[in-house]
Protein backbone atom coordinates (compact mmCIF):
# COMPACT_ATOMS: atom_id res chain seq x y z
CA UNK A 1 0.00 0.00 0.00
CA UNK A 2 1.48 3.36 -1.04
CA UNK A 3 1.98 6.33 1.32
CA UNK A 4 -0.57 8.34 -0.70
CA UNK A 5 -3.23 5.69 -0.18
CA UNK A 6 -2.51 5.47 3.55
CA UNK A 7 -2.91 9.25 3.80
CA UNK A 8 -6.17 9.06 1.79
CA UNK A 9 -7.51 6.37 4.16
CA UNK A 10 -6.52 8.38 7.24
CA UNK A 11 -8.27 11.47 5.83
CA UNK A 12 -11.52 9.67 5.04
CA UNK A 13 -11.50 7.97 8.45
CA UNK A 14 -11.03 11.40 10.09
CA UNK A 15 -13.95 12.73 7.99
CA UNK A 16 -16.12 9.88 9.31
CA UNK A 17 -15.00 10.64 12.85
CA UNK A 18 -16.02 14.29 12.47
CA UNK A 19 -19.46 13.24 11.12
CA UNK A 20 -19.91 10.80 14.02
CA UNK A 21 -18.96 13.52 16.50
CA UNK A 22 -21.50 15.87 14.89
CA UNK A 23 -24.17 13.17 15.12
CA UNK A 24 -23.39 12.78 18.83
CA UNK A 25 -23.35 16.52 19.51
CA UNK A 26 -26.52 17.39 17.63
CA UNK A 27 -28.42 14.09 17.93
CA UNK A 28 -29.16 14.43 14.20
CA UNK A 29 -28.97 11.01 12.56
CA UNK A 30 -28.59 12.58 9.12
CA UNK A 31 -24.87 12.95 9.88
CA UNK A 32 -24.71 9.15 10.15
CA UNK A 33 -26.57 8.79 6.84
CA UNK A 34 -24.20 11.25 5.21
CA UNK A 35 -21.16 9.35 6.53
CA UNK A 36 -22.47 6.04 5.11
CA UNK A 37 -23.20 7.69 1.75
CA UNK A 38 -19.72 9.23 1.77
CA UNK A 39 -18.05 5.88 2.50
CA UNK A 40 -19.99 4.14 -0.27
CA UNK A 41 -19.56 6.80 -2.95
CA UNK A 42 -15.96 7.94 -2.28
CA UNK A 43 -14.24 4.58 -3.02
CA UNK A 44 -16.28 4.31 -6.21
CA UNK A 45 -14.97 7.69 -7.39
CA UNK A 46 -11.40 7.26 -6.09
CA UNK A 47 -9.82 3.84 -6.61
CA UNK A 48 -8.36 2.66 -3.29
CA UNK A 49 -7.68 -1.08 -3.67
CA UNK A 50 -7.25 -3.32 -0.61
CA UNK A 51 -5.48 -6.70 -0.41
CA UNK A 52 -8.06 -9.51 -0.18
CA UNK A 53 -7.19 -12.86 1.39
CA UNK A 54 -8.83 -16.10 0.22
CA UNK A 55 -11.07 -17.94 2.68
CA UNK A 56 -10.84 -21.77 2.86
CA UNK A 57 -14.49 -22.03 1.68
CA UNK A 58 -13.89 -19.95 -1.48
CA UNK A 59 -10.69 -21.89 -2.15
CA UNK A 60 -12.60 -25.17 -1.82
CA UNK A 61 -15.18 -24.07 -4.41
CA UNK A 62 -12.51 -22.85 -6.79
CA UNK A 63 -10.48 -26.05 -6.45
CA UNK A 64 -13.58 -28.22 -7.01
CA UNK A 65 -14.52 -26.38 -10.21
CA UNK A 66 -10.91 -26.19 -11.37
CA UNK A 67 -10.54 -29.94 -10.80
CA UNK A 68 -13.41 -30.79 -13.14
CA UNK A 69 -12.36 -32.23 -16.48
CA UNK A 70 -12.53 -29.68 -19.31
CA UNK A 71 -15.87 -29.68 -21.16
CA UNK A 72 -17.74 -30.86 -18.05
CA UNK A 73 -21.37 -29.84 -17.64
CA UNK A 74 -22.05 -27.44 -14.78
CA UNK A 75 -25.40 -26.09 -13.64
CA UNK A 76 -25.30 -22.48 -12.45
CA UNK A 77 -28.38 -21.21 -10.67
CA UNK A 78 -29.54 -17.61 -10.42
CA UNK A 79 -31.73 -17.98 -7.35
CA UNK A 80 -31.65 -14.35 -6.32
CA UNK A 81 -33.76 -11.22 -6.43
CA UNK A 82 -32.57 -7.93 -7.94
CA UNK A 83 -32.26 -6.45 -4.44
CA UNK A 84 -29.12 -8.48 -3.72
CA UNK A 85 -27.49 -8.10 -7.14
CA UNK A 86 -24.51 -6.23 -5.64
CA UNK A 87 -23.50 -9.34 -3.69
CA UNK A 88 -24.69 -12.18 -5.90
CA UNK A 89 -24.18 -11.07 -9.51
CA UNK A 90 -20.37 -10.82 -9.19
CA UNK A 91 -20.38 -14.44 -7.93
CA UNK A 92 -22.28 -15.57 -11.03
CA UNK A 93 -19.99 -13.58 -13.30
CA UNK A 94 -16.81 -14.93 -11.70
CA UNK A 95 -18.17 -18.48 -11.89
CA UNK A 96 -19.05 -18.03 -15.58
CA UNK A 97 -15.55 -16.72 -16.33
CA UNK A 98 -14.08 -19.77 -14.63
CA UNK A 99 -16.42 -22.21 -16.39
CA UNK A 100 -16.03 -20.75 -19.86
CA UNK A 101 -12.24 -20.58 -19.47
CA UNK A 102 -12.38 -24.33 -18.81
CA UNK A 103 -14.69 -24.86 -21.81
CA UNK A 104 -17.39 -26.22 -19.53
CA UNK A 105 -20.96 -26.45 -20.79
CA UNK A 106 -23.17 -24.23 -18.62
CA UNK A 107 -26.80 -24.88 -17.84
CA UNK A 108 -28.49 -21.94 -16.09
CA UNK A 109 -31.84 -21.85 -14.30
CA UNK A 110 -33.69 -20.00 -11.57
CA UNK A 111 -36.33 -20.63 -8.95
CA UNK A 112 -37.05 -16.89 -8.63
CA UNK A 113 -39.89 -15.60 -10.80
CA UNK A 114 -39.05 -11.93 -10.33
CA UNK A 115 -36.30 -11.31 -12.81
CA UNK A 116 -34.36 -14.54 -12.34
CA UNK A 117 -34.62 -15.49 -16.03
CA UNK A 118 -33.69 -11.97 -17.16
CA UNK A 119 -30.66 -11.79 -14.87
CA UNK A 120 -29.47 -15.24 -16.00
CA UNK A 121 -29.96 -14.29 -19.65
CA UNK A 122 -28.16 -10.94 -19.38
CA UNK A 123 -25.20 -12.05 -17.25
CA UNK A 124 -24.57 -15.32 -19.10
CA UNK A 125 -24.73 -13.78 -22.56
CA UNK A 126 -22.41 -10.90 -21.57
CA UNK A 127 -19.72 -13.25 -20.25
CA UNK A 128 -20.25 -15.85 -23.01
CA UNK A 129 -19.67 -13.20 -25.68
CA UNK A 130 -16.17 -12.57 -24.33
CA UNK A 131 -15.25 -16.24 -24.83
CA UNK A 132 -17.08 -16.67 -28.13
CA UNK A 133 -19.50 -19.21 -26.64
CA UNK A 134 -22.60 -20.14 -28.60
CA UNK A 135 -26.10 -20.46 -27.14
CA UNK A 136 -27.45 -23.99 -27.41
CA UNK A 137 -23.99 -25.50 -27.87
CA UNK A 138 -22.01 -24.11 -24.93
CA UNK A 139 -24.73 -22.75 -22.66
CA UNK A 140 -28.48 -22.98 -22.20
CA UNK A 141 -30.86 -20.96 -20.01
CA UNK A 142 -33.75 -23.08 -18.74
CA UNK A 143 -35.47 -20.09 -17.12
CA UNK A 144 -38.04 -20.32 -14.35
CA UNK A 145 -40.60 -22.88 -13.25
CA UNK A 146 -42.91 -22.54 -10.26
CA UNK A 147 -42.66 -24.57 -7.06
CA UNK A 148 -38.96 -25.04 -6.46
CA UNK A 149 -39.11 -28.26 -4.40
CA UNK A 150 -40.93 -30.05 -7.24
CA UNK A 151 -38.53 -28.52 -9.78
CA UNK A 152 -35.40 -29.66 -7.93
CA UNK A 153 -36.81 -33.12 -7.26
CA UNK A 154 -38.30 -33.50 -10.75
CA UNK A 155 -35.03 -32.71 -12.55
CA UNK A 156 -33.59 -35.80 -10.88
CA UNK A 157 -35.88 -37.93 -13.06
CA UNK A 158 -36.14 -35.79 -16.17
CA UNK A 159 -35.14 -32.18 -16.86
CA UNK A 160 -37.34 -32.18 -19.98
CA UNK A 161 -40.45 -33.08 -17.98
CA UNK A 162 -39.95 -30.02 -15.77
CA UNK A 163 -38.58 -27.73 -18.50
CA UNK A 164 -40.11 -28.81 -21.84
CA UNK A 165 -38.61 -25.64 -23.36
CA UNK A 166 -35.76 -23.25 -22.59
CA UNK A 167 -36.32 -19.65 -21.48
CA UNK A 168 -36.98 -18.50 -25.05
CA UNK A 169 -39.51 -21.25 -25.75
CA UNK A 170 -37.26 -23.55 -27.83
CA UNK A 171 -38.02 -27.24 -27.08
CA UNK A 172 -35.10 -28.88 -25.24
CA UNK A 173 -35.14 -31.72 -27.80
CA UNK A 174 -34.05 -29.17 -30.46
CA UNK A 175 -31.09 -27.86 -28.42
CA UNK A 176 -27.81 -29.71 -29.24
CA UNK A 177 -26.28 -29.27 -25.76
CA UNK A 178 -29.27 -30.94 -24.10
CA UNK A 179 -28.98 -34.16 -26.15
CA UNK A 180 -26.98 -35.94 -23.43
CA UNK A 181 -28.22 -33.99 -20.40
CA UNK A 182 -31.37 -35.77 -19.32
CA UNK A 183 -31.22 -35.46 -15.53
CA UNK A 184 -28.69 -34.88 -12.75
CA UNK A 185 -26.60 -37.78 -14.04
CA UNK A 186 -25.59 -35.52 -16.94
CA UNK A 187 -24.44 -32.76 -14.59
CA UNK A 188 -20.96 -32.85 -13.02
CA UNK A 189 -21.24 -29.95 -10.60
CA UNK A 190 -23.78 -27.39 -9.43
CA UNK A 191 -22.99 -23.84 -8.36
CA UNK A 192 -26.09 -22.49 -6.61
CA UNK A 193 -25.97 -18.71 -6.19
CA UNK A 194 -28.85 -17.65 -3.98
CA UNK A 195 -30.11 -15.04 -1.56
CA UNK A 196 -32.69 -17.27 0.15
CA UNK A 197 -33.21 -20.65 1.81
CA UNK A 198 -33.37 -22.53 -1.51
CA UNK A 199 -29.77 -23.57 -0.73
CA UNK A 200 -31.13 -25.99 1.92
CA UNK A 201 -33.08 -27.78 -0.82
CA UNK A 202 -30.12 -27.92 -3.21
CA UNK A 203 -28.30 -29.73 -0.41
CA UNK A 204 -31.09 -31.91 1.01
CA UNK A 205 -32.62 -32.90 -2.34
CA UNK A 206 -29.98 -32.64 -5.04
CA UNK A 207 -26.76 -33.39 -3.15
CA UNK A 208 -28.10 -35.87 -0.60
CA UNK A 209 -30.50 -37.79 -2.86
CA UNK A 210 -28.74 -37.61 -6.24
CA UNK A 211 -25.11 -37.20 -5.15
CA UNK A 212 -24.31 -34.19 -7.32
CA UNK A 213 -21.62 -32.01 -5.67
CA UNK A 214 -23.04 -28.57 -4.85
CA UNK A 215 -21.00 -25.41 -4.27
CA UNK A 216 -22.74 -22.19 -3.32
CA UNK A 217 -22.62 -18.43 -3.41
CA UNK A 218 -24.76 -16.80 -0.75
CA UNK A 219 -25.30 -13.37 0.79
CA UNK A 220 -23.20 -12.42 3.82
CA UNK A 221 -26.09 -12.74 6.27
CA UNK A 222 -26.81 -16.28 5.06
CA UNK A 223 -23.22 -17.54 5.10
CA UNK A 224 -22.93 -18.52 8.81
CA UNK A 225 -25.83 -20.98 8.43
CA UNK A 226 -24.08 -22.96 5.71
CA UNK A 227 -20.86 -23.68 7.57
CA UNK A 228 -22.82 -26.62 8.99
CA UNK A 229 -23.19 -28.16 5.51
CA UNK A 230 -19.53 -27.53 4.65
CA UNK A 231 -18.46 -29.21 7.88
CA UNK A 232 -20.65 -32.21 7.05
CA UNK A 233 -19.14 -32.48 3.55
CA UNK A 234 -22.52 -31.88 1.90
CA UNK A 235 -21.46 -28.56 0.43
CA UNK A 236 -18.35 -28.21 -1.73
CA UNK A 237 -17.22 -24.68 -1.00
CA UNK A 238 -19.02 -21.42 -0.46
CA UNK A 239 -18.73 -17.76 -1.40
CA UNK A 240 -20.03 -15.63 1.45
CA UNK A 241 -21.28 -12.16 0.51
CA UNK A 242 -19.42 -9.58 -1.52
CA UNK A 243 -16.15 -10.64 0.13
CA UNK A 244 -16.69 -14.19 -1.17
CA UNK A 245 -17.41 -12.82 -4.64
CA UNK A 246 -14.22 -10.72 -4.50
CA UNK A 247 -12.25 -13.81 -3.45
CA UNK A 248 -13.55 -15.78 -6.45
CA UNK A 249 -12.83 -12.85 -8.77
CA UNK A 250 -9.29 -12.84 -7.43
CA UNK A 251 -8.95 -16.61 -7.92
CA UNK A 252 -10.13 -16.51 -11.53
CA UNK A 253 -8.13 -13.31 -12.15
CA UNK A 254 -11.18 -11.33 -13.28
CA UNK A 255 -11.45 -8.32 -10.96
CA UNK A 256 -15.00 -7.00 -11.09
CA UNK A 257 -17.50 -5.04 -9.06
CA UNK A 258 -17.02 -7.12 -5.90
CA UNK A 259 -13.29 -6.38 -5.82
CA UNK A 260 -14.05 -2.68 -6.30
CA UNK A 261 -16.76 -2.86 -3.63
CA UNK A 262 -14.39 -4.19 -0.96
CA UNK A 263 -13.11 -0.73 -0.06
CA UNK A 264 -16.62 0.69 0.39
CA UNK A 265 -17.68 -2.34 2.41
CA UNK A 266 -14.57 -2.13 4.59
CA UNK A 267 -15.12 1.54 5.32
CA UNK A 268 -18.85 1.16 6.10
CA UNK A 269 -18.20 -1.88 8.34
CA UNK A 270 -15.48 0.00 10.21
CA UNK A 271 -17.76 3.01 10.56
CA UNK A 272 -20.51 0.81 12.02
CA UNK A 273 -18.04 -0.82 14.44
CA UNK A 274 -16.79 2.59 15.58
CA UNK A 275 -20.43 3.79 15.88
CA UNK A 276 -21.26 0.82 18.11
CA UNK A 277 -18.17 1.47 20.25
CA UNK A 278 -18.87 5.22 20.57
CA UNK A 279 -22.56 4.58 21.28
CA UNK A 280 -21.63 2.18 24.10
CA UNK A 281 -19.03 4.51 25.61
CA UNK A 282 -21.66 7.29 25.70
CA UNK A 283 -24.21 4.88 27.18
CA UNK A 284 -21.88 3.82 30.01
CA UNK A 285 -20.80 7.39 30.73
CA UNK A 286 -24.42 8.50 30.97
CA UNK A 287 -25.29 5.51 33.21
CA UNK A 288 -22.34 6.26 35.47
CA UNK A 289 -23.39 9.91 35.66
CA UNK A 290 -26.97 8.94 36.59
CA UNK A 291 -25.74 6.55 39.31
CA UNK A 292 -23.53 9.26 40.78
CA UNK A 293 -26.42 11.73 40.83
CA UNK A 294 -28.71 9.36 42.71
CA UNK A 295 -25.81 8.26 44.96
CA UNK A 296 -25.72 4.55 44.09
CA UNK B 1 -67.19 -32.12 2.17
CA UNK B 2 -65.54 -28.71 1.78
CA UNK B 3 -62.91 -29.68 4.34
CA UNK B 4 -62.90 -33.46 3.93
CA UNK B 5 -61.95 -33.47 0.24
CA UNK B 6 -58.87 -31.21 0.64
CA UNK B 7 -57.74 -33.33 3.62
CA UNK B 8 -58.10 -36.52 1.53
CA UNK B 9 -56.16 -34.93 -1.37
CA UNK B 10 -53.44 -33.71 1.03
CA UNK B 11 -53.16 -37.16 2.63
CA UNK B 12 -53.00 -39.05 -0.67
CA UNK B 13 -50.49 -36.59 -2.21
CA UNK B 14 -48.22 -36.69 0.83
CA UNK B 15 -48.50 -40.45 1.22
CA UNK B 16 -47.80 -41.02 -2.50
CA UNK B 17 -44.62 -38.91 -2.42
CA UNK B 18 -43.32 -40.61 0.74
CA UNK B 19 -44.16 -44.07 -0.60
CA UNK B 20 -42.63 -43.44 -4.05
CA UNK B 21 -39.42 -42.18 -2.46
CA UNK B 22 -38.70 -45.72 -1.24
CA UNK B 23 -39.57 -47.47 -4.53
CA UNK B 24 -37.27 -47.91 -7.51
CA UNK B 25 -38.70 -46.62 -10.85
CA UNK B 26 -39.61 -50.12 -12.17
CA UNK B 27 -41.99 -50.63 -9.25
CA UNK B 28 -43.54 -47.15 -9.40
CA UNK B 29 -44.70 -47.03 -13.03
CA UNK B 30 -48.17 -47.46 -14.47
CA UNK B 31 -48.35 -48.28 -18.21
CA UNK B 32 -44.75 -47.10 -18.60
CA UNK B 33 -45.45 -43.76 -16.93
CA UNK B 34 -43.25 -43.11 -13.90
CA UNK B 35 -45.46 -41.82 -11.13
CA UNK B 36 -42.98 -39.63 -9.26
CA UNK B 37 -41.98 -37.30 -12.17
CA UNK B 38 -45.62 -37.29 -13.27
CA UNK B 39 -46.83 -36.08 -9.87
CA UNK B 40 -43.99 -33.54 -9.68
CA UNK B 41 -44.97 -32.07 -13.04
CA UNK B 42 -48.53 -31.72 -11.66
CA UNK B 43 -47.07 -29.84 -8.71
CA UNK B 44 -45.30 -27.32 -10.98
CA UNK B 45 -48.55 -26.81 -12.93
CA UNK B 46 -50.49 -26.24 -9.71
CA UNK B 47 -47.70 -23.85 -8.64
CA UNK B 48 -48.28 -21.87 -11.86
CA UNK B 49 -51.96 -21.56 -11.03
CA UNK B 50 -51.17 -20.25 -7.54
CA UNK B 51 -49.17 -17.44 -9.18
CA UNK B 52 -52.18 -16.65 -11.34
CA UNK B 53 -54.36 -16.65 -8.24
CA UNK B 54 -52.00 -14.12 -6.65
CA UNK B 55 -52.19 -11.83 -9.67
CA UNK B 56 -56.00 -12.03 -9.77
CA UNK B 57 -56.16 -11.27 -6.05
CA UNK B 58 -53.86 -8.23 -6.21
CA UNK B 59 -55.72 -6.82 -9.24
CA UNK B 60 -59.10 -7.27 -7.52
CA UNK B 61 -58.01 -5.66 -4.23
CA UNK B 62 -56.35 -2.70 -5.94
CA UNK B 63 -59.13 -2.20 -8.49
CA UNK B 64 -61.73 -2.08 -5.70
CA UNK B 65 -59.65 0.49 -3.80
CA UNK B 66 -59.32 2.67 -6.90
CA UNK B 67 -63.01 2.37 -7.71
CA UNK B 68 -63.97 3.50 -4.17
CA UNK B 69 -61.32 6.25 -4.17
CA UNK B 70 -59.82 4.95 -0.93
CA UNK B 71 -56.89 6.79 0.66
CA UNK B 72 -53.76 6.42 -1.45
CA UNK B 73 -55.69 5.18 -4.49
CA UNK B 74 -53.19 6.88 -6.78
CA UNK B 75 -50.50 4.40 -5.67
CA UNK B 76 -52.86 1.55 -6.43
CA UNK B 77 -53.29 2.90 -9.98
CA UNK B 78 -49.49 2.77 -10.28
CA UNK B 79 -49.54 -0.84 -9.04
CA UNK B 80 -52.18 -1.86 -11.59
CA UNK B 81 -50.43 -0.06 -14.47
CA UNK B 82 -47.12 -1.72 -13.48
CA UNK B 83 -48.67 -5.19 -13.34
CA UNK B 84 -50.18 -4.90 -16.80
CA UNK B 85 -47.14 -3.15 -18.32
CA UNK B 86 -44.92 -6.03 -17.18
CA UNK B 87 -47.31 -8.93 -17.66
CA UNK B 88 -49.04 -8.25 -21.00
CA UNK B 89 -45.91 -7.92 -23.22
CA UNK B 90 -44.40 -10.94 -21.42
CA UNK B 91 -47.45 -13.15 -22.07
CA UNK B 92 -47.68 -12.35 -25.80
CA UNK B 93 -45.55 -14.95 -27.66
CA UNK B 94 -42.13 -13.76 -28.82
CA UNK B 95 -42.87 -15.32 -32.23
CA UNK B 96 -45.04 -12.24 -32.97
CA UNK B 97 -42.22 -9.78 -32.25
CA UNK B 98 -38.93 -9.71 -30.35
CA UNK B 99 -40.50 -6.99 -28.17
CA UNK B 100 -42.78 -9.59 -26.64
CA UNK B 101 -42.00 -12.57 -24.40
CA UNK B 102 -39.30 -12.46 -21.75
CA UNK B 103 -36.20 -12.87 -23.91
CA UNK B 104 -33.36 -10.38 -24.40
CA UNK B 105 -34.53 -7.10 -25.96
CA UNK B 106 -38.15 -7.60 -24.96
CA UNK B 107 -40.28 -4.92 -23.25
CA UNK B 108 -40.42 -7.07 -20.12
CA UNK B 109 -36.64 -7.45 -20.11
CA UNK B 110 -36.12 -3.69 -20.56
CA UNK B 111 -38.57 -2.80 -17.80
CA UNK B 112 -37.00 -5.33 -15.48
CA UNK B 113 -33.37 -4.29 -16.04
CA UNK B 114 -33.98 -0.54 -16.12
CA UNK B 115 -36.79 -0.01 -13.60
CA UNK B 116 -37.43 -3.03 -11.42
CA UNK B 117 -33.85 -4.05 -10.63
CA UNK B 118 -32.60 -0.52 -9.73
CA UNK B 119 -35.70 0.15 -7.60
CA UNK B 120 -35.35 -3.09 -5.64
CA UNK B 121 -31.61 -2.54 -5.19
CA UNK B 122 -32.28 0.99 -3.93
CA UNK B 123 -34.82 -0.22 -1.38
CA UNK B 124 -32.40 -2.86 -0.11
CA UNK B 125 -29.45 -0.44 -0.06
CA UNK B 126 -31.37 1.90 2.25
CA UNK B 127 -31.03 -0.74 4.96
CA UNK B 128 -27.34 0.16 5.29
CA UNK B 129 -28.29 3.66 6.46
CA UNK B 130 -30.74 2.37 9.04
CA UNK B 131 -28.31 -0.27 10.29
CA UNK B 132 -25.59 2.36 10.76
CA UNK B 133 -27.98 4.65 12.59
CA UNK B 134 -29.36 1.80 14.72
CA UNK B 135 -25.83 0.62 15.54
CA UNK B 136 -25.03 4.05 16.97
CA UNK B 137 -28.29 4.45 18.89
CA UNK B 138 -29.45 0.97 19.94
CA UNK B 139 -26.73 -1.72 19.94
CA UNK B 140 -25.84 -1.58 23.65
CA UNK B 141 -23.98 -3.96 25.97
CA UNK B 142 -26.75 -3.85 28.59
CA UNK B 143 -26.52 -7.50 29.70
CA UNK B 144 -23.88 -10.25 29.63
CA UNK B 145 -25.62 -11.93 26.65
CA UNK B 146 -25.85 -8.65 24.73
CA UNK B 147 -22.16 -7.98 25.45
CA UNK B 148 -21.19 -11.42 24.14
CA UNK B 149 -23.29 -10.88 21.01
CA UNK B 150 -21.80 -7.44 20.48
CA UNK B 151 -18.19 -8.59 20.85
CA UNK B 152 -18.75 -11.56 18.51
CA UNK B 153 -20.50 -9.35 15.94
CA UNK B 154 -17.64 -6.85 15.97
CA UNK B 155 -15.01 -9.60 15.60
CA UNK B 156 -16.87 -11.29 12.72
CA UNK B 157 -17.52 -7.96 10.99
CA UNK B 158 -13.82 -7.16 11.16
CA UNK B 159 -12.92 -10.66 9.94
CA UNK B 160 -15.17 -10.35 6.87
CA UNK B 161 -13.55 -7.20 5.46
CA UNK B 162 -10.06 -6.74 4.01
CA UNK B 163 -9.37 -3.70 6.21
CA UNK B 164 -10.44 -5.67 9.30
CA UNK B 165 -8.17 -8.54 8.32
CA UNK B 166 -5.26 -6.11 8.15
CA UNK B 167 -6.14 -4.83 11.64
CA UNK B 168 -6.58 -8.35 13.11
CA UNK B 169 -3.44 -9.71 11.42
CA UNK B 170 -1.60 -6.68 12.79
CA UNK B 171 -2.43 -7.85 16.33
CA UNK B 172 -1.42 -11.44 15.55
CA UNK B 173 -1.13 -13.11 12.13
CA UNK B 174 -3.17 -16.15 13.23
CA UNK B 175 -6.24 -14.27 14.49
CA UNK B 176 -8.23 -14.47 11.18
CA UNK B 177 -7.62 -18.25 11.04
CA UNK B 178 -8.59 -18.64 14.70
CA UNK B 179 -11.88 -16.80 14.07
CA UNK B 180 -12.59 -19.08 11.12
CA UNK B 181 -11.76 -22.20 13.13
CA UNK B 182 -13.29 -21.45 16.53
CA UNK B 183 -16.14 -19.01 15.84
CA UNK B 184 -17.42 -19.85 12.35
CA UNK B 185 -16.49 -23.55 12.16
CA UNK B 186 -16.86 -24.08 15.92
CA UNK B 187 -19.53 -22.31 17.95
CA UNK B 188 -21.44 -21.05 14.89
CA UNK B 189 -21.50 -24.45 13.19
CA UNK B 190 -22.70 -26.22 16.34
CA UNK B 191 -25.57 -23.75 16.84
CA UNK B 192 -26.53 -23.79 13.15
CA UNK B 193 -26.68 -27.59 13.16
CA UNK B 194 -29.04 -27.46 16.11
CA UNK B 195 -31.24 -24.92 14.33
CA UNK B 196 -31.26 -26.88 11.05
CA UNK B 197 -32.08 -30.20 12.75
CA UNK B 198 -34.78 -28.52 14.87
CA UNK B 199 -36.33 -26.85 11.83
CA UNK B 200 -36.27 -30.13 9.87
CA UNK B 201 -38.01 -32.01 12.70
CA UNK B 202 -40.57 -29.18 12.92
CA UNK B 203 -41.19 -29.37 9.15
CA UNK B 204 -41.65 -33.16 9.33
CA UNK B 205 -44.09 -32.79 12.22
CA UNK B 206 -46.01 -30.09 10.35
CA UNK B 207 -46.17 -32.27 7.20
CA UNK B 208 -47.57 -35.12 9.26
CA UNK B 209 -50.15 -32.82 10.87
CA UNK B 210 -51.28 -31.61 7.43
CA UNK B 211 -51.47 -35.14 6.03
CA UNK B 212 -53.52 -36.36 8.98
CA UNK B 213 -55.86 -33.37 8.82
CA UNK B 214 -54.88 -32.01 12.25
CA UNK B 215 -53.42 -28.82 10.76
CA UNK B 216 -56.05 -27.08 8.62
CA UNK B 217 -54.90 -23.45 8.55
CA UNK B 218 -54.02 -23.81 4.85
CA UNK B 219 -57.78 -24.09 4.25
CA UNK B 220 -58.39 -20.86 6.13
CA UNK B 221 -59.56 -22.73 9.23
Amino acid sequence: MSAGMIIAYILIIIAGGILLYMAFRTGDRRYIYFAVAFYVVFPVLVHLPLPTSISPEARQLYDAVDGLPDSSTVMLTFDYYPSTLAETEPMSRAALHHLFKKDCRVLTMTTIPLGGPSIAERVTREVAEKYGKVYGKDFVNLGYKANYVAVLKGMGSSIETIYPTDNSGTPLSEIPMMKDIKNYEGIDFIIAVADNAIIDYWISIVNSQYGVPVGTGVTAVMAPRYFAYIGAGQMTGMLGGMKGAAEYELLVNEAGTATKGMTAQSLVHLFIIVSVAVGNVIHFMERRGRRRRIGV
Amino acid sequence: MRTTLPVIIAFLSGFAMIFLFFLSPEYSSINGVELEPEILSWVTIVGGFTLLLGVVSIVRVNYTAVKRRKEGWGYKVATLVSIFAMAVPAIIPSSMSSLFGTGPGSIYDWLFNNLDAPMMSTMFAMLAFYIASAAFRAFRARTAEATLLLITAVIVMLWRIPMGEIVLSGIHENIPNLINTYIMNGANMAVQRGIIIGAALGAAAMALRIMLGIERTYMGK
